[in-house]
């Protein structure tokens, strides 16, 4: 089996798969059982009954969120190809567009909910758009990676049948995209489920959020694991349909790279600094903007001036500062360790599965389960098993970072090329020479991707858990701001959040262009 | 913030004019209907079983106002859709509105559902806790947003608040259950329905007992709405009045009501029948029986007063208008 069939056909271990579903659901029904007094997890045979009992109020409520998180999934991912295209064809401006979709995907969703509720009013667009945020930056990352995975020697083709950058993009670059679109596609799925759950806190009237909420409030076990169960099924399938999907598309071996294209412009000096003023200028002037075009109240909508006044001019600017940043330095306990441990895993498993291919049919089930269980559904069930203290928080911190993660170092470690690994082969290099040498290079470029894109990821983890479960930290700030109208602390938590999430992205980057430069320099075009 | 007001207003008017004329409610327009919307403090449940009544009766229709009752959430804070207009009322709390009040936004409090503070200290009856000094050396469950709630209970009642442990939880029962905590501080009417429902008794201490005076579930409006908009708060506030009496009458035929108006709230009908119950003895009194509901005194205002300052947020009466109550009731 080559690395690319162990991407591509995730199922395929018909007998494993059975297996470990079966040994899964003995597991689950003997916890279950066992913690039964704790009114924490519901066993399987609960939940089916659940679900046989309540077909018609789980499938109502599925078709709602189910709608809102597909049209998100299509809008985000919409979003992304455009953004990517524009990168692509005017190279300049990608510092400048990936840095505002950054900037975008860190708005906390405790912050932002509200305000698009009040946007558009009672309807689905928060609970859309909370899903196409979700989404956006997870295909947007991998697919600009993807549109430089492409060998010189293709541009050169373009370029001698006297084609220009159009063509280079619609017939070069884009077919080289597709496996890194999937990958993304992949990843976005479980996301845009659960940004549409999120979503239905602000005042949905129905959808699984919500029937969650009230399960949660009512003891009712077998409802809680009910719900999270069909979330599951559902991110499952989505996630296995893309996968069919993509293995009718992507039939041919991955290039080789052995020279990296010509750098289209050499970059300049300064060229980092100026486009973070840049991005800066553009999302103040956007901020302001659009709250100013909507009109919206300056007692919740705080302008840029409103910030800077709160934190530095007014006179307890001191006061809300020293609040922010005690909170801060709470939420950093959790969330790098959280981060760190969900990259290696991730990594780990991926390298795990390449060379023991025959895991495969057990542990991708299982791991694509452990991300799609909504994570406002597992977060009491993790804190009683590891207790209120860090652990908790940072094993699920871990496990949000850990699944795309693992599925973009899969798809990486599916792009080395199969001319290079044909010559491994025939020097009769064993599987492990093979991962070192080829497979573990190959999967630097997604690596990095998988590890910048999940700084603002475990941000968003670590804030959810704080602020549905631990009532800690910067999350549980937030929420505490929105619910005493302290909109001031609200938007500058938001501005710093924002803020560290995008300097811990460039720290990632710093590291990433040093290992690209011998591994990968075409990505560094 | 006036053009948007007008903006949004013109908007929500339109659509929903659209939706009675595509309900065939056409001639039905000769009365006027204005569109206004209400803005829950919560999930839809039987926690707004009077506003519900006054919908299914008509009781707004027949003043001419289309009253929209727009659901809350755990994400979903009540004030910034009142402030934009989105709302022409919203169910707060005194303690929120008056956070909400020193941060600028002109709330004005027009009515009080919930005449005691709904906050309990919730216990199991082998280790209750009766009394505030029953705190002492116990474990209590709660959102650490809480804290001043409990600070202000101590103080009321001479208790040491460092001798209680407090132990950050999310908002549920389970704790308790599992014996990670000895008590909760929650709301008399969910937490402690949930645990009846599951077949465990449990001990309720209600804070309002115990000095612990602070109105809940508040009808609040902007200045602006009532300057300018006088008639159709006091068409709104008489509907839910003639609903919550209605709902007082029979509370069985509300949570009914409930259930039946929200079938995908995933809302079990005896939960509802006991919720319903249990909020009786919180929204009515000697004081609203003699004035009618959501009234308050000069006493009560005071009562309030003094509780709102232990929690950090001194107030002055001007919170509380009763001009639209006092219409209302012909007082």
């Amino acid at each position: 089996m080559t690395m690319a069939a162990v991407v591509a056909a995730p199922a395929r271990g018909g007998f494993a798969t059975a297996l470990a579903l079966i040994g899964f659901l003995a597991l689950w029904e003997t916890a279950a059982r066992g913690l039964s007094g704790a009114y924490v997890l519901a066993a399987p045979s609960e939940v089916v009954v659940y679900i046989a009992n309540n077909a018609g109020l789980l499938g109502r409520a599925l078709a709602v969120t189910l709608g809102h998180a597909a049209v998100g999934f299509l809008l985000g991912n919409l979003a992304a190809l455009g953004l990517a295209a524009v990168a692509v064809v005017w190279p300049r401006s990608q510092g400048v567009v990936t840095g505002l979709a950054l900037l975008v995907f860190c708005l906390p969703l405790v912050a932002t909910g509200p305000i698009l509720r009040v946007f558009f009013g009672p309807g689905p667009w928060p609970q859309i758009l909370l899903a196409a945020l979700a989404v956006y930056y997870t295909t947007l990352i991998p697919l600009l990676v993807g549109l430089r995975a492409v060998p010189a020697s293709w541009f050169d083709l373009v370029r001698s049948y006297g084609r220009g950058r159009w063509s280079a993009l619609v017939h070069v670059r884009a077919v080289a995209a597709l496996p890194y679109l999937f990958a993304g596609l992949q990843i976005a799925a479980p996301a845009a489920f659960l940004g549409a759950m999120v979503g239905e806190f602000t005042g949905a009237e129905r959808g699984m959020g919500v029937l969650t909420i009230r399960a949660m409030r009512a003891l009712d076990v077998p409802m809680t694991w009910a719900l999270a169960s069909v979330a599951t099924a559902v991110a499952i399938a989505a996630y296995l349909a893309l996968g069919w999907v993509a293995r009718r598309v992507l039939r041919d071996d991955p290039p080789v790279i052995l020279a990296a294209p010509p750098l289209a412009g050499a970059r300049r000096p300064f060229a980092a600094v100026g486009d973070i003023a840049i991005v800066t200028g553009i999302a103040l002037v956007l901020w302001w903007g659009a709250l100013e075009w909507a009109g919206l109240s300056r007692f919740f909508a705080k302008r840029p001036a409103d910030v800077f006044e709160a934190l530095v001019l007014a006179p307890d600017a001191a006061a809300t500062r020293a609040t922010l940043f005690a909170a801060l330095a709470e939420t950093a306990v959790f969330l790098v360790p959280g981060y760190l441990a969900g990259l290696v895993a991730g990594a780990g498993l991926a390298i795990l599965l390449v060379l023991v291919p025959g895991l495969a049919g057990l542990v991708m089930p299982l791991a694509i389960a452990l991300r799609s269980v909504p994570i406002v559904t597992t977060a009491p069930l993790v804190v009683l098993l590891l207790g209120r203290g860090a652990v908790g928080t940072v094993v699920l911190v871990a496990v949000m970072v850990f699944f795309p993660t693992f599925v973009a170092c899969l798809h990486g470690l599916g792009r080395a090329p199969g001319q290079v690994m044909d010559v491994m082969r025939s020097y009769a290099a064993g599987p492990v020479a093979r991962l070192v040498r080829v497979g573990i290079p190959a999967m630097a470029p997604a690596f990095f991707a998988a590890a910048r894109m999940n700084v603002p990821a475990a941000i968003l983890a670590v804030t959810v858990v704080e602020w549905l479960a631990t009532g800690k930290g910067i999350g549980s700030l937030m929420a505490l701001s929105a619910s005493l109208s302290d909109y001031n602390m609200l938007w500058s938590a938001v501005v710093i959040v924002s803020a560290l999430s995008a300097l811990g992205y460039g720290a990632v980057g710093l590291v990433e262009a040093r290992v690209l430069r011998t591994y990968a320099p075409e990505q560094l075009a | 913030m006036t053009s948007t007001f007008s903006r949004r207003r013109l908007l929500a008017t339109g659509a929903a004019g659209l939706g009675a004329a595509s309900l065939g409610l056409g001639p039905r327009r000769a009365q006027a209907q204005t569109a206004v919307a209400l803005q829950l403090s919560w999930l839809h449940s039987v926690q707004f079983g009077g506003s519900y009544i006054a919908q299914d009766r008509g009781f707004w229709r027949e003043a001419g106002l289309e009253v929209a009752l727009l659901s809350g959430g755990p994400n979903a804070p009540v004030e910034p859709p009142v402030v934009s207009g989105t709302a022409l009322i919203g169910i707060s709390a005194a303690d929120y509105t008056a956070a909400a009040v020193a941060q600028g936004a002109p709330f004005k409090i027009l009515g009080v559902a919930m005449q005691k503070n709904p906050f309990v200290v919730a216990s199991l009856p082998v280790n209750p806790v009766n009394t505030p000094a029953d705190l002492v050396g116990k474990r209590i469950g709660m959102a650490l947003a809480n804290m001043p709630v409990l600070q202000a209970l101590c103080t009321l009642n001479g208790v040491d608040v460092a001798a209680i442990e407090v132990i950050p939880t999310q908002y549920s029962a389970q704790p308790l259950l599992a014996g990670e905590v000895d008590c909760l501080l929650c709301w008399e009417t969910d937490l402690p329905v949930a645990m009846a429902m599951q077949g465990v008794d449990s001990v309720t201490m209600l804070l309002a007992d115990h000095g612990y005076a602070l109105h809940s579930q508040t009808y609040i409006a902007t200045d602006d709405s009532i300057a300018n908009h006088r008639a159709d708060l006091v068409a709104l506030m008489a509907g839910e009045v003639r609903g919550w009496d209605a709902y007082r009458a029979d509370t069985d035929a509300a949570a009914d009501l409930t259930v039946r108006m929200f079938p995908d709230a995933g809302l079990d009908l005896p939960t509802q029948k006991l919720q319903a119950t249990r909020q009786v003895p919180l929204m009515f009194s000697d004081l609203t029986d003699a004035n009618g509901f959501g009234w308050w005194s000069d006493e009560t205002v005071a009562a309030n007063i003094e509780t709102l300052a232990l929690l950090g947020r001194p107030v002055t009466p001007d919170l509380w208008d009763r001009s639209i109550l006092e219409e209302v009731h012909g007082a």
